[in-house]
C-alpha cells in the first residue's frame, strides 16, 4: 500500500463538527462518493482536493495522509544551557531530516557491523565499563586526554556522517544535531564549530552515545544515558581518583585550581571533572568533594576556551573551498562529497543546499557555486 | 485578479515599473500584490541588501504597505494550514524536487503558494521548484516573462521595458534560463 487518507482522523474530524459526510462533500467541492472511497482506503484524493481537506477541516498533511513507506526521522538534540525544546525544533529538524533522504544515495554505503551497546543502562559502574571498552576501541589510554579528533574515526567506523556547520556561538538553541534515518540506515550529527572547545569534545562524546544507543535516540533516557557516557569517556574513574586526592588535600581556593588544572589538561569542562570525580566518591562511598557549583560556573565563565572555529580557521570566516577541506581532512567527512555528486548528477538547486544546512543563502550560493564549478573542490 | 509576486519576481521588476502593485490590467483586472515575507526576506538576507539597495525607498515601502494584502483571521488560519501542508508535503517527497535546477521550496515559498490557493491568485516566480509544486497542487503560477508579456498586451508597459529589464537583469547576471528562452517564444516580438 503507498498512500491514503487517513479515514479515522478524518471521521474523528467530521465527529467534533457534527458534520456528514456529505457535508464534507460540497465544502471540499467533490461528490460524497468520492468521500466514500476515500474513506474507504478505495481511492485518493488529487493533491489539489487534500489541500482543500486540510483548508476545511484544519487538519496537517501527515496527519491527514498516511504513508506506510514514510518513517520519520528521529531526533536527538544537544541543546544549549537553559534552551528549551519546542515542537517547532523538533518540526524543523524532522523536516531536514526528511530533505537529507535524496542525498543517502550518493554517500559511502553504511558499514554493516556497527559497535552498539545491546542492553544499556544508566548504572554508572555499568557506563564507567562502556566508557572503557570505547576507550579501548580508540587506543586511547585510561588517563590519557581523549580529544574531540579521537572520536571522529569511531563515528567513521560506524558510518555517521558528521556535518560540521557555522551555525553561530548565540543564535542557535542546539549545539548539536543528530538526524537518524531509520529506513536508509544513515545517522547524520550536525556539529556546530562556534562552539567553545570545552564543551566541544563532551557534545562529540555525547552524540556518539547516540550512535552507540540508537534504541535510545530522542527520548530522556537516551540523554541522560549520553551525558553519563561523556562524563565517563572524556575523564575516566582512574583521573577522577587521582583528582579527588589532589582536591582533598588542597586549601580551599586550591581546590577549583585542581579543577581548572585538570580540566585544561584533557580540554573539558571544570565541571565536568567535578562531576566525575563526585560520581566516583559517591561509587566509594566517600563524601563529595566540597566546592559549590556556582563556584564553578563562575570559574568556567571567567576562564572559557577558544570556539573550535577559531582554532581551525583563525579569526576569518573560512571560504567555502577551506571550509569543505576541513570537513572532510579534519572531520573525515563525506558529505559534500555527496552532495556534490548528487548536485552534478541531477543539476539541483542550491536552496537544497542551504535547507540541509540550514544556513544564509549567501553561504549556501557560495557553497553550491564552489561544488559545481571546481572539479577538484570536494 | 490577484497576483501575487514572490521576493525575487518582485525585485526583477520593481525597479523599472512604477506604479506596479495595485495597478489593475487587462481584461481580467489583474492586480499586482506582494506579502510582507518580501519585507522580511530582504531586510534578513545581506546579499539581497547589498544588491536592491533601492528597496527600502519610502515611495516603494509606502507602495508596498498601502498595496499590500490584508487577510481576515479565517483567511491566515487558512494561510498557514495550507503552508505547513505544502510544505510537508515537500519535506516527504523531497527526491521529485532536486532535478533540472530545482530545488525543494521553502516553507516562505509554500506560503506563496499557499496564498495563490487561499485567494484564488496567481503566484508570480521564476523557482523551479515552486513551479513544479504549483503543478502538482493546480495552483495557478506565471515566470516573471509572463507576467511581462501580459503588462505589454494590457498596454501597461511597452517593448522598450521589457527590454530594458532584460539588459539590466543580464548585467546583474540574474537573467534566469527560462525569460532568455522566452525571447525565441513568448516574446520574440518584442526582441526581433
Amino acid at each position: 500500500m503507498g498512500q491514503a487518507i487517513n479515514s479515522q482522523v478524518i471521521k474523528e474530524s467530521l465527529r467534533e463538527r457534527g458534520w456528514t459526510q456529505a457535508r464534507l462533500a460540497e465544502e471540499v467541492g467533490v461528490t460524497s462518493q468520492a468521500v466514500t472511497h476515500w474513506l474507504r482506503g478505495e481511492n485518493f484524493p488529487r493533491p489539489a482536493v487534500i489541500l482543500k481537506l486540510v483548508a476545511v477541516l484544519g487538519l496537517r498533511y501527515e496527519k491527514l495522509v498516511v504513508d506506510e513507506e514514510e518513517i520519520e526521522p528521529v531526533i536527538a538534540f544537544r541543546r544549549k544551557g537553559g534552551a528549551k525544546t519546542v515542537e517547532a525544533h523538533i518540526r524543523k529538524a524532522v523536516g531536514i531530516g526528511r530533505l537529507l533522504r535524496p542525498l543517502v544515495p550518493y554517500l559511502k554505503a553504511v558499514p554493516e557491523l556497527r559497535t552498539q551497546i545491546a542492553s544499556p543502562s544508566t548504572d554508572p559502574v555499568k557506563v564507567q565499563a562502556y566508557a572503557t571498552e570505547a576507550r579501548k576501541r580508540l587506543g586511547v589510554g585510561q588517563q590519557k586526554p581523549l580529544r574531540y579528533e579521537d572520536l571522529i574515526k569511531e563515528f567513521e567506523r560506524s558510518g555517521t556522517i558528521l556535518v560540521p556547520v557555522l551555525w553561530g556561538e548565540k543564535k542557535r538553541h542546539e549545539n548539536a544535531l543528530h538526524i537518524g534515518l531509520p529506513k536508509e540506515n544513515v545517522t547524520f550529527v550536525f556539529l556546530n564549530l562556534d562552539t567553545r572547545i570545552e564543551d566541544f569534545g563532551f557534545w562529540m562524546a555525547h552524540e556518539l552515545a547516540h550512535i552507540y544507543t540508537p534504541q535510545w535516540a530522542g527520548t530522556d533516557q537516551g540523554e541522560d544515558f549520553a551525558d553519563a557516557f561523556a562524563g565517563a569517556l572524556l575523564f575516566p574513574r582512574a583521573c577522577a581518583e587521582t583528582v579527588y586526592a589532589e582536591t582533598m588535600q588542597a586549601h580551599d581556593r586550591g581546590k577549583l585550581r585542581v579543577l581548572q588544572s585538570h580540566a585544561k589538561q584533557h580540554d573539558i569542562s571544570p565541571y565536568t571533572v567535578f562531576k566525575q570525580v563526585q560520581i566516583y566518591a559517591e561509587l566509594e562511598k566517600q563524601s563529595g568533594i566540597p566546592i559549590k557549583e556556582k563556584d564553578i560556573h563562575a570559574l568556567r565563565n571567567r576562564d572559557s576556551g577558544e570556539l573550535v572555529s577559531r582554532l581551525l580557521f583563525g579569526s576569518g570566516t573560512p571560504g567555502p573551498e577551506e571550509y569543505v577541506k576541513l570537513c572532510e581532512d579534519v572531520f573525515r567527512s563525506d558529505f559534500f562529497k555527496g552532495l556534490k555528486r548528487m548536485i552534478q548528477e541531477h543539476g539541483t538547486g542550491y536552496a537544497y543546499t542551504q535547507q540541509v544546512i540550514d544556513s544564509s543563502v549567501h553561504d549556501a550560493r557560495a557553497l553550491h557555486e564552489g561544488l559545481i564549478a571546481n572539479a577538484g573542490f570536494a | 485578479m490577484l497576483v501575487l509576486l514572490d521576493t525575487n519576481a518582485y525585485l526583477r521588476l520593481a525597479k523599472r515599473i512604477k506604479p506596479m502593485l495595485g495597478v489593475k490590467f487587462g481584461h481580467k483586472q489583474y492586480c499586482l500584490t506582494v506579502l510582507r515575507d518580501v519585507e522580511r526576506e530582504v531586510h534578513k538576507s545581506r546579499r539581497l541588501r547589498f544588491h536592491y539597495p533601492w528597496f527600502d525607498n519610502p515611495n516603494l515601502t509606502q507602495e508596498r504597505v498601502s498595496k499590500g494584502v490584508r487577510m481576515s483571521p479565517e483567511e491566515k488560519k487558512k494561510l498557514s494550514d495550507i503552508t505547513e501542508a505544502l510544505h510537508e508535503y515537500v519535506q516527504i517527497h523531497a527526491a521529485r524536487f532536486i532535478e533540472n535546477r530545482r530545488s525543494p521550496p521553502s516553507k516562505t515559498d509554500c506560503r506563496m503558494l499557499a496564498f495563490g490557493q487561499v485567494r484564488e491568485a496567481v503566484v508570480v516566480t521564476d523557482d523551479l521548484g515552486m513551479h513544479q509544486l504549483a503543478e502538482e497542487f493546480e495552483i495557478s503560477v506565471w515566470h516573471g516573462y509572463e507576467l511581462l508579456h501580459k503588462m505589454r498586451a494590457a498596454k501597461m508597459i511597452d517593448s522598450e521595458k521589457i527590454r530594458e529589464i532584460y539588459q539590466a537583469l543580464e548585467a546583474n547576471d540574474d537573467l534566469p534560463q527560462a525569460w532568455e528562452g522566452a525571447q525565441e517564444t513568448l516574446l520574440k516580438k518584442v526582441f526581433r
